[in-house]
């Protein structure tokens, strides 16, 4: 019970993501099928659905811009500033920050990591390990997307007796850029407001606000 | 221990789309067959290896399906040269024409036949639905 309640905003965030791409698995069946019966051909199973071009397009294309929000704002936050904003540090510490802020090689504490201990490759990789998990996730996304995305587009193509078109066409074709730029301008809007609106706005008790009483001008405090 | 499993998530993603093997055989074997058919004036035959709903869409008021493939003359096919499958779709260049298939519960089916390329537009076809 103690676990489930530390644990309980990683469990909420699971279980609503499970939730969420089981209904886009079916929601997204039920219009693939739609489209078939109009067009003289047969419907699929869930199964076939979910293996399917189709979803794994859609599905990649919305993972890619998620982690490249994350990584732009993990990288983005380390050198730029915002005042006022508890998602920014104070201006005075834009940068990489000092090893004793850092906590790292001598400034560790006897419960740092162990990698923060040490020097070399393996604290820089520690150092660095956030951004390069999203970074590379969001590559891995993004290169899915375009694998994936080349089969529906191709599948697509044929069906409207149409030559497929090869990767390197596809990913300078506007089908690709498309559904990326789309979907990247949503999550800088997100990200844009909420740097901006949490100067202002408060929501009382969440540590992605800053204190009700907080002033407006005050920087990187949070709740 | 997220990580992994993100990126297996990925590896799978992309081997389900690319897919294991393509079987590109089944549709050049069904786009040879029809053109073998109308070959040997088989064309109820090769009525058979159209989709449903392009024998539907091809016969004339007072024709039926053979008919009107016996009177559109199609060339000969000849054999196959190159086959793109994407999905449940597919294209097959045969040495004397391209054809349009579609891969339907009980095997491949002819959706376009007797088919010249436009210019950035579809392929304009002599039989298609």
């Amino acid at each position: 019970m103690r676990w489930l309640k530390e644990n309980s905003l990683a469990l909420a965030f699971l279980v609503m993501f499970l939730l969420a791409v089981g209904g886009q698995a079916v929601a997204g069946m039920l219009q693939y099928n739609d489209q078939q019966l109009a067009q003289g051909t047969e419907p699929v199973s869930l199964l076939k659905y979910v293996a399917s071009s189709t979803f794994a397009v859609d599905v990649a294309e919305n993972w890619q811009s998620e982690y490249l929000q994350f990584f732009l704002f993990i990288m983005l936050t380390v050198w730029l500033v915002q005042k006022g904003s508890p998602e920014s540090k104070e201006p005075h510490k834009a940068g990489a920050e000092s090893d004793e802020d850092q906590q790292i090689g001598r400034y560790a504490d006897a419960d740092s990591p162990a990698w923060a201990r040490v020097r070399g490759i393996r604290l820089w990789l520690f150092s660095n390990s956030l951004g390069l998990v999203m970074g590379t996730i969001f590559l891995l996304s993004w290169l899915a997307q375009s694998v994936a995305g080349q089969a529906a587009y191709n599948s697509e193509r044929l069906g409207d007796l149409r030559d497929p078109v090869s990767w390197g066409a596809y990913v300078t074709s506007p089908e690709f850029w498309n559904r990326s730029l789309q979907n990247w301008q949503s999550e800088l809007l997100a990200v844009l407001s909420m740097v901006v609106l949490s100067i202002y706005l408060r929501q009382r008790g969440s540590p992605e606000s800053k204190p009700v009483g907080a002033a407006h001008t005050s920087t990187g405090v949070e709740g | 221990m997220r990580f992994p499993l993100i990126v297996t998530a990925l590896a799978l993603t992309a081997l389900t789309t690319v897919g294991c093997a393509v079987d590109t055989a089944s549709p050049a074997r069904a786009a040879e067959q029809f053109h073998a058919a109308l070959a040997a004036r088989q064309e109820a035959a090769a009525c058979g290896l159209l989709a449903r709903e392009t024998a539907d869409k091809l016969p004339d008021p007072g024709q039926d399906c053979a008919q009107a493939l016996r009177e559109l003359r199609l060339g000969p096919g000849g054999r196959a040269t190159s086959v793109s499958v994407w999905g449940e779709d597919a294209q097959v260049r045969l040495a004397g024409d391209t054809l349009f298939l579609h891969r339907f519960s009980d095997g491949w089916r002819i959706r376009a036949a007797g088919c010249e390329p436009v210019r950035d537009l579809p392929y304009k076809c002599e039989v298609e639905d």
